[in-house]
């Protein structure tokens, strides 16, 4: 599965690669990562990810535009929203927009792992 | 400004404490917690995450922390770049975390920027900060760190 990792903080980008190798998972191949929504759009169409995690507090496009426009070009993509905005608000808009999953930060590796595989089932 | 109130302290003390005991598996402890007014002046450590407030709320919040404590943190993180890029990306990370956490209470309302991030003193930090901000300061381990929390609403 090719996944997507999307965060303006280069140590989440970072952290996040590095939970992608824990066995629990299914194999994933990281196609790309990016700091801001743009970015992301831009590798979103090129690399055609299945799997995405998206922080949503990003300057030059937000997370929320950003998903909703990934979720335009393709509905199928699995993007699992990691932010730390915990108003449930912003969930509900994050998951009609298109995410299918919400994971606030801070995060265990556990809790991230979780998330994955309830987003992919 | 208007005061902040206690229930909403302990909104920040509980973003506090989640923050370090997820990230590290320990609770930071809460060394004390102050108005500063007059002479007392908020604290700038090495490293400092600066969040502005907009929406129904004006004011910004801020963390503030020691280099020491930003390293630690990395390696908590198991994240062995430590430049001094890394911490500042560290510790406006912090500053994010902890102001997204506190929509729990203040609600999608209080619209939180992108981190500003600064290394040591800065006049941009204090002009950002109006009078009488109140102060978390934290000791996790034996490191130190402060939030700075300087809300009112519009």
């Amino acid at each position: 599965m090719r996944l997507l990792i999307v965060d303006d903080s280069s140590i989440i980008r970072s952290r996040i690669a590095r939970i992608m190798g824990d066995p629990r998972l299914p194999s994933l191949k990281i196609v790309g990562m990016a700091k801001n929504g743009v970015e992301a759009l831009e590798l979103f169409s090129n690399a055609q990810p299945e799997l995405v995690t998206m922080d949503l507090t990003m300057p030059e496009m937000d997370g929320v535009e950003c998903t909703e426009s990934m979720a335009r070009l393709n509905p199928q993509a699995n993007i699992l929203v990691v932010s730390a905005l915990s108003d449930k608000a912003t969930a509900i808009k994050a998951l009609k927009r298109g995410a299918k999953g919400f994971l606030y930060k801070p995060f265990t590796d556990e809790q991230l792992i979780g998330a994955l595989l309830e987003v992919m089932s | 400004m208007v005061d902040i109130t206690e229930r909403e302290i302990e909104v920040f003390v509980g973003a506090v404490n989640r923050y370090f005991a997820q990230i590290t598996g320990e609770k930071a402890k809460i060394r004390s917690s102050f108005l500063a007014e007059g002479e007392i002046h908020p604290p700038i450590y090495d490293f400092t995450g600066l969040i502005s407030l907009s929406g129904r709320y004006r004011g910004c919040i801020y963390f503030s922390a020691t280099k020491i404590m930003l390293m630690r943190l990395l390696l908590a993180m198991q994240e062995p770049r430590q430049t001094d890029a890394h911490l500042l990306d560290a510790v406006g990370e912090i500053a994010n975390t902890l102001a997204g956490n506190a929509r729990e209470y203040f609600g999608e309302d209080m619209g939180i920027s992108v981190p500003t991030t600064f290394q040591g003193p800065s006049e941009r930090l204090e002009a950002a900060v109006r009078e009488r901000p109140y102060v978390i300061m934290i000791k996790w381990k034996q490191y130190e760190a402060a939030v700075i929390i300087d809300i009112a609403k519009k």
